[in-house]
C-alpha cells in the first residue's frame, strides 16, 4: 500500500516566507497512478541508469532468454510423454498393447533435465535482478540525493519538504518496483509470447487460430475495465492521501485540539472520510475483482475450443492427444503474458510519473558558483551597495540597502518582522543572490568567491535549531569536523551549555530525539551557539539566536558572546534590545532600507527610529 | 490479533458468506480438470463430438457459475474487510483523540500516524486476503489432493512425498526471510532520517558547507539498505525456483505412476492429465497457504500497535462537575514530574491563587517549570501531587470539556490547520460570526497583515501554516483563543515572534478589551509583563518570589537579575 500524500499541492497565493521554516516530515498519502508527460524521454533516461550495469543487464537478458525457452520446451515434452502412454480406446482391451515404455523413460528424463535446468536459470534470473534493482536504486537514489544537497535553498523554500521526501522514497521504490519486476516480465513475457504463438503454429496453425480466438476480448476487457479500475484505484489513493493529512495533522496538532476541545469534530471529519474511503475502496476492489472472473471464463471458453475443434482433428487423425495437451498447457501459457502485461502497464505507468518527479529535481540548476577566487584568509571586511533583492518577482524585500561593517565589528541589526533582517543573512551566505547592485568581501565581489570557502568564514546561529538525531557532541562537532572531546567541550563551556550537559544522564553522547525535541528551546539554542564556536569562523551572524534563552542565561553567556565576537565581524539579529545594545554600531531596518545607523546612545539622541522602538519596549509598554 | 478482530464481528454474515462463495468457485476450478479429462478420453479418444460438446458446455456452466461465485465472494470480503478497516480505524482515532498529552508524547506523533494508516491499512488488506486467499488455498489445496485420489489412489504416493518437502522448505525460508524484512524496515527509517534531516536542515548543511559529507552520510545509510533489500530478494529469488523443482519432480511421478496404471489398464490418459492439473494446484495453494502465514505474522505486528493504541485508557478521565465562577485558578502544594522522567519533579509544592480578572505574569528560567505549570490548568497534564483548583473545584472533578472551554490557551508552538484564516480563528469558537473572527484578529493585531493577503480572510493557510511567518502565525493563534471570550486566558510565551511595537499594542488592546478575564502570562521580556497585577518568579520548580514589579525590584534579587539583564545598568525607568 503507498503511504505518500501526492496531491497537487495548491498553488499557494500567498508569499512562501524564505526564513524556512516550511513543514518538514516525510509526506504521507498515496502515489497516484498518473501519466508520465513525456513517456520517451524519461523512458530513455532511466534505461540508461538500469543500463548502467552494462553486464548485469545483458547478463539478466541472456539468462531469461535461457529460462523462457526452457519454460516453452516443457510442454512439449510433456505432450511426447502423454503420447507414449497413450493407449487408444481400441486397444483399451488388447493387453498385448503396451505403453511405449522407453519413450516414456527418455522423455521423462529430458524434462527432468530441462527443469532442473529451468529452475537454476531462474535462480539465477532472481539474484541478477535482484543485484541489478540494488544498483540501479542505489545509483539512483545517490544521484538524487547529492542533486538535493546542491539545490538552491530557493527550491527547498519554495517548495513543500513532504513532497520533495516522497519523491526520494515513493518514487524511487516504485522505479525499483518496476525494475525488479516489470523489465523481467516485460521481457520474458514477450519472450513467451512470441515462442509459445512459433511453437503452436509448428504443431498446428488451425489449433493456433483456435486458441487466439479469445485474445482480442481479453485484451479487450483488460485495457476496459483496467482503465476503469485505475480510476477508481486513483480515486481511492487520493481520499487515502485525504485521510492521512487529517490524521497527520490533527495528531501533531493535539495539543491544540484538546486544548479547543476540537476532538469531536476531529473525529467526525474522520468518520466521514472513512465512511467515503471505504465506499469508494469497496467500489474499486469489487470492480477489480470481477477482472478474475472474467479472464477466466475466457481462458475456459479458449481452453473448450481447443478441446472441441483438438477432439474432432484427432478423431480426424491430424493430431495426437498430446498434441492437445501441450496446446492446452500453451493456450495458458500465452495467456499468461498478456495479463500480465494488462496488469505491468499501471505499475509502469506509475513508475514513469515517479522517474519524471525524480528527473525534474536532478533536472533544477544546482546552486550557482563560479567563483574564482579562493582567498587564504578573510579579514571580514563586509559592504552592502544599494542591494535590491526580492523572494517573488516583483515584490522587492531589498530597496537600495546600503551597509558597511568593517573588519571585527559588531553589528546589530533591528526593525520589525518581515523588514528584511533575515534577508540580508541570506545574502551574505549566499543562500540567494541579489537582484542588482552590489556585495562586497574584503573587497571582492561575493559572487567571484568560490562559494564554499566563502562559507568555511561564515558561521550563523539561527533562530529555529537545526539539529541532528545522533549524539549531542555530534551535533556540536558538525562545525568542526575534526574537532576534538577537548575542543567539543570547551565549546560547550563557551556558550554555558557544558553545565545542563553534564547533568544529561549520559553527558555529551546522549542522543537528541528527532529534532531535539527532548531538550528545551533555550537549551537547543545553546548547542548550536557552541557548534558556531567550535567553527571558529571570520564573520559570525546571529539571527535571533538566543530568543529562546531567558535573559538571564543570556547575560550569563553574554560573557561569552563578546570573547567569541573578538576578532570576528558579527551580525546579529534581534528584537531585545538587551541583546543589541552593546553592539559597536546599531542599524535600523524599515521597509528594506537602512532607515539610521549608529551607537545606541546616538540614536536614542537623535529621537527616530531606533528611539521609537527604545519607547516602545520600555515605555511605551508601561503606559 | 484477538482484540483487534473483534471489529469484525458486526459483519460476520458477509464476512461468512464470502467464504461460502469461494466454496462454489473452487469447487467450480476443482470439477474443471475432471471435465476436461472425460473430454479426452470419451470425446477425443473415443471420437464423440457429441461427448465433447455437452462435456464442454457443463465446463461453461460451471465456469460461469464459479465466477459469479468468485466476483460475489470478493464482494462480500471486501465489504466486510473495508467495513472493518473503517470502524477500526474510526475507533483507533477517537482513542488517540482521548489521550493525553503525556500519553502522545509516550507513543510520539511519527509513531501514531503510522499506526493509524499503515498499520490499520495492512491488517484491513489481511483480513480481505484471509477471506479470499485463505479459503481459497485451502480448499484447492484439499480438493486437489481429494480429487487426485479419486483418479487413482496411488497417487498419494507423489503427495505423501512432495508435501513434506515443500513444506519444510517453506518454512526455513521464511524463518529466515523475516527478521530481515525488520532489518530493512530499519534501514528504510535511517534512509529517511537522513533525507529529511537535510531537506529541513538544508541551511545548517549549507552553511558549514558539509554537502559532501552529508552525502557520504547518506551514501552510506543507502548503501546498508540496498545491501539489505538485495540480500532478502535474493533469498525469495531461492523460493520458486525450488518449489519448481518440487512441483517438476511431481508432475514427472504422476506421469511415470500414471503411465503403469494406463499400462495395467488401471486409469485413463486423461485421468493422467487431470491429476498433472491437480498436482500443479496442490502444490501451488500451498506455496499460496505459506504466504499467507507470512502475511499473517506481518500483520499481527501491526494489529498489536493498533492493539497498544486501543488498550491506552485515557489517562485523563473526565469528572461530572461543572465548573461555576469566574476563573479563578488555584495551585495548591503541586508538584509535577513528567512520567519516566529521571532526576527533580519539574515543579515542587506550588502554591498560589489568581483571583477572578487577575492578570498574573510567569517569569522564570529556560526549564524553570513555567510551561508545566500552565499545563495543568486546562489538563494537558494531571498532577504528581497537590491539586489544582479553577473556580474553587479540583480540576479532576470538573467535566474536560468544559473546563476547557472556559479557558483559551495560546500556545509556544503556534500550530495553525489547514484552512482559512477564518476557519482557524473559529477554532476557537465555532459558531463565531464573521464580526467576532475580525475582531479577535483586531485585538490580536492580525487584522493588519490578514487583509493585505490576496484572499484576505478567506486566504488558506497551507499545512502547518508554513506560509505564514512566525510572528503571523503568532497572531492567528492569539486571535484564536480571543474568539472564544474566555475566562481564563493562558499564554504560554506566545509573544516571541512579535516586534516590540507590535507587542505593545496587543498588550493596550488586551488590557482594553479583557476587563473581567484572568490572564495567566508566562513571558521572557519584563517590558511584556510589567503592568501584570502580580509577577510569580519561577525557578527550579518552586516560586521564588512573587508580587508586583515595583515590590519585587525591591524585594527580589533574582527578579532584579533578570530585570538587569534586560535593561542598560543605569536606565532603570
Amino acid at each position: 500500500m503507498a503511504e505518500k500524500k501526492r496531491e497537487q499541492a495548491p498553488q499557494q497565493t500567498v508569499q512562501m516566507r524564505p526564513g524556512g521554516r516550511g513543514p518538514g516530515g516525510p509526506g504521507r498519502g498515496p502515489a497516484m497512478r498518473e501519466k508520465p508527460k513525456d513517456g520517451k524521454k524519461t523512458l530513455k533516461r532511466l534505461l540508461s541508469y538500469i543500463g548502467s550495469s552494462k553486464y548485469l543487464l545483458i547478463g539478466l537478458l541472456a539468462v531469461m532468454l535461457v529460462t523462457t525457452v526452457l519454460t516453452l520446451a516443457a510442454p512439449a515434452l510433456q505432450a511426447t510423454a502423454i503420447d507414449a502412454i497413450t493407449i487408444l480406446p481400441e486397444d483399451w482391451s488388447n493387453l498385448a498393447v503396451h505403453i511405449n515404455k522407453s519413450l516414456l523413460v527418455k522423455t521423462l528424463i529430458a524434462i527432468a533435465a530441462v527443469y532442473l535446468l529451468s529452475s537454476l536459470s531462474m535462480l539465477l534470473q532472481g539474484i541478477l535482478a535482484a543485484k541489478l534493482t540494488k544498483s540501479t536504486v542505489m545509483k539512483l537514489r545517490g544521484d538524487l540525493f547529492a542533486r538535493i544537497e546542491h539545490l538552491p535553498l530557493r527550491y527547498i523554500d519554495t517548495h513543500k519538504h513532504g513532497d520533495i521526501m516522497s519523491r526520494m522514497t515513493n518514487d524511487v521504490e516504485n522505479i525499483s518496483n518496476t525494475v525488479s519486476s516489470s523489465i523481467a516480465s516485460l521481457f520474458s513475457g514477450a519472450l513467451t509470447l512470441i515462442g509459445t504463438i512459433s511453437i503452436m503454429l509448428w504443431y498446428s496453425p488451425i489449433m493456433t487460430l483456435v486458441a487466439m480466438v479469445t485474445v482480442p476480448f481479453t485484451l479487450l476487457f483488460g485495457t476496459k475495465v483496467g482503465g476503469k479500475m485505475r480510476k477508481l484505484f486513483s480515486k481511492q489513493q487520493a481520499i487515502l492521501g485525504r485521510l492521512n493529512g487529517h490524521v497527520e495533522e490533527m495528531v501533531t496538532g493535539h495539543k491544540t485540539v484538546t486544548a479547543y476541545g476540537r476532538d469531536k469534530r476531529a473525529i467526525e471529519e474522520f468518520t466521514e472520510l472513512s465512511e467515503e474511503m471505504k465506499k469508494t475502496s469497496i467500489r474499486a476492489q469489487v470492480f477489480g475483482g470481477t477482472m478474475g472472473p472474467v479472464m477466466n471464463f475466457l481462458g475456459n471458453t479458449g481452453f473448450l475450443l481447443i478441446a472441441a475443434v483438438g477432439g474432432y482433428l484427432a478423431l480426424e487423425g491430424s493430431i495426437s492427444v498430446g498434441v492437445i495437451q501441450a496446446f492446452l498447457i500453451y493456450a495458458r501459457q500465452f495467456t499468461r503474458p498478456i495479463n500480465e502485461l494488462a496488469n505491468q502497464y499501471a505499475q509502469i505507468q506509475t513508475a514513469m510519473a515517479g522517474a519524471e518527479r525524480v528527473f525534474a529535481i536532478m533536472d533544477e540548476p544546482s546552486e550557482p558558483n563560479f567563483g574564482k577566487l579562493y582567498p587564504e584568509s578573510i579579514r571580514g571586511e563586509i559592504e552592502l551597495k544599494d542591494v535590491v533583492f526580492s523572494y517573488v518577482p516583483g515584490k522587492q524585500v531589498l530597496k537600495g540597502l546600503d551597509l558597511s561593517v568593517s573588519p571585527g565589528q559588531k553589528i546589530a541589526i533591528v526593525g520589525a518582522t518581515g523588514a528584511g533582517k533575515t534577508t540580508i543573512v541570506n545574502l551574505l551566505t549566499r543562500f540567494y543572490d541579489i537582484d542588482s547592485g552590489e556585495i562586497l568581501l574584503d573587497g571582492m565581489e561575493l559572487r567571484d568567491i568560490e562559494r564554499d570557502t566563502l562559507r568555511k568564514n561564515i558561521a550563523i546561529v539561527l533562530q529555529d535549531t537545526v539539529l541532528f538525531s545522533d549524539t549531542i557532541a555530534y551535533n556540536i562537532r558538525y562545525g568542526r569536523l575534526d574537532a576534538t572531546d577537548e575542543e567539543v567541550r570547551a565549546a560547550a563551556k563557551m556558550a554555558n551549555a557544558d553545565s545542563f550537559i553534564s547533568r544529561l544522564p549520559n553527558g555529551y553522547d546522549t542522543e537528541l530525539s528527532e529534532s531535539g525535541s527532548n531538550l528545551s528551546g533555550g537549551q537547543r539554542q545553546l548547542i548550536s551557539i557552541a557548534r558556531a564556536v567550535l567553527a571558529d569562523p571570520k564573520i559570525l551572524i546571529l539571527d535571533e539566536a538566543t530568543s529562546s534563552v531567558d535573559t538571564r542565561t543570556e547575560m550569563h553567556i553574554q560573557n561569552a558572546m563578546v570573547a567569541l565576537m573578538k576578532n570576528r565581524t558579527s551580525l546579529i539579529i534581534a528584537h531585545r534590545l538587551s541583546t543589541i545594545r552593546d553592539a559597536d554600531k546599531i542599524v535600523v531596518i524599515e521597509d528594506g532600507v537602512v532607515a539610521e545607523a549608529g551607537s545606541h546612545d546616538e540614536l536614542l539622541a537623535k529621537e527616530g527610529a531606533y528611539y521609537r522602538l527604545y519607547q516602545k519596549q520600555y515605555a511605551g509598554i508601561a503606559t | 490479533m484477538k482484540k483487534i478482530l473483534k471489529y469484525l464481528k458486526p459483519y460476520w454474515f458477509v464476512a461468512l458468506l464470502a467464504p461460502l462463495f469461494m466454496i462454489g468457485e473452487v469447487l467450480g476450478d476443482l470439477m474443471q480438470p475432471k471435465l476436461m479429462s472425460k473430454i479426452v478420453d470419451d470425446g477425443v479418444l473415443s471420437g464423440s463430438m457429441d461427448v465433447i460438446l455437452k462435456t464442454g458446455l457443463t465446463m461453461i456452466l460451471l465456469v460461469v457459475a464459479g465466477g459469479i461465485c468468485g466476483v460475489m465472494c470478493t464482494a462480500c470480503s471486501v465489504k466486510a474487510a473495508q467495513s472493518f478497516g473503517s470502524d477500526l480505524r474510526c475507533a483507533a482515532f477517537r482513542r488517540v483523540m482521548e489521550m493525553s498529552l503525556q500519553q502522545t508524547d509516550r507513543f510520539t506523533t511519527g509513531s501514531l500516524v503510522t499506526r493509524l494508516t499503515n498499520d490499520i491499512t495492512m491488517t484491513e488488506h489481511f483480513v480481505s486476503m484471509a477471506l479470499r486467499m485463505f479459503v481459497r488455498s485451502t480448499f484447492s489445496f484439499i480438493g486437489g489432493i481429494a480429487m487426485m485420489l479419486t483418479l487413482d489412489v496411488s497417487f498419494a504416493l507423489v503427495l505423501a512425498c512432495a508435501l513434506p518437502l515443500e513444506v519444510l522448505v517453506m518454512v526455513i525460508m521464511l524463518k529466515k526471510a523475516y527478521p530481515m524484512f525488520r532489518i530493512v524496515q530499519k534501514k528504510l527509517d535511517k534512509v529517511n532520517s537522513v533525507m529529511q534531516e537535510n531537506v529541513t536542515g538544508a541551511r545548517m548543511v549549507k552553511a558549514y558547507v558539509r554537502e559532501e559529507f552529508e552525502t557520504e552520510r547518506f551514501e552510506n545509510a543507502n548503501g546498508d539498505l540496498c545491501e539489505t533489500n538485495y540480500r532478502v530478494s535474493r533469498l525469495l529469488a531461492l523460493i520458486s525456483p525450488l518449489m519448481m523443482v518440487f512441483m517438476n519432480i511431481g508432475v514427472i511421478a504422476v506421469i511415470l505412476i500414471g503411465g503403469y496404471q494406463v499400462e495395467a489398464r488401471a486409469i485413463n490418459v486423461g485421468d493422467v492429465m487431470a491429476a498433472i492439473t491437480y498436482i500443479v494446484q496442490v502444490l501451488n495453494s500451498l506455496l499460496a497457504v505459506g504466504m499467507i502465514f507470512q502475511m499473517i505474522s506481518r500483520a499481527s505486528a501491526s494489529a498489536n500497535r493498533i492493539a497498544e493504541v486501543l488498550d491506552t485508557t485515557p489517562a485523563i478521565v473526565s469528572g461530572s462537575e461543572q465548573p461555576e465562577g469566574k476563573g479563578e485558578v488555584c495551585f495548591e502544594n503541586v508538584s509535577f514530574a513528567y512520567p519516566n522522567a529521571q532526576g527533580d519533579p519539574v515543579l515542587r509544592e506550588v502554591s498560589f491563587t489568581v483571583q477572578p480578572g487577575e492578570f498574573v505574569a510567569v517569569l522564570g528560567a529556560t526549564g524553570s517549570g513555567k510551561t508545566s505549570l500552565v499545563n495543568l490548568i486546562p489538563r494537558f497534564y494531571d498532577v504528581t501531587d497537590g491539586a489544582v483548583y479553577v473556580d474553587g473545584e479540583d480540576v479532576r472533578a470538573l467535566e474536560t470539556e468544559a473546563l476547557r472551554a472556559k479557558i483559551g490557551c495560546v500556545l509556544q508552538k503556534s500550530e495553525l490547520f489547514s484552512g482559512s484564516v477564518t476557519e482557524n480563528i473559529r477554532w476557537g469558537k465555532e459558531d463565531a460570526t464573521q464580526e467576532e473572527v475580525v475582531a479577535a484578529a483586531k485585538i490580536a493585531q492580525a487584522d493588519e497583515f490578514v487583509s493585505k493577503l490576496p484572499e484576505g480572510y478567506d486566504t488558506i493557510i497551507g499545512e502547518k501554516g508554513a506560509s505564514l511567518s512566525g510572528g503571523q502565525k503568532q497572531r492567528l493563534s492569539i486571535a484564536r483563543a480571543l474568539v472564544r471570550k474566555p475566562d481564563i486566558l493562558i499564554f504560554d510565551d506566545s509573544t516571541s515572534a512579535l516586534d516590540l511595537g507590535t507587542e505593545a499594542r496587543l498588550q493596550a488592546a488586551l488590557r482594553e478589551n479583557l476587563r473581567g478575564t484572568t490572564v495567566i502570562m508566562i513571558a521572557q521580556r519584563i517590558a511584556s509583563v510589567r503592568n501584570a497585577d502580580r509577577i510569580l518568579v519561577l525557578e527550579n520548580g518552586v516560586i521564588a518570589a512573587e508580587g508586583k514589579h515595583e515590590e519585587l525590584l525591591e524585594t527580589s534579587e533574582l527578579y532584579r537579575d533578570i530585570f538587569a539583564s534586560q535593561q542598560h545598568n543605569t536606565e532603570v525607568k
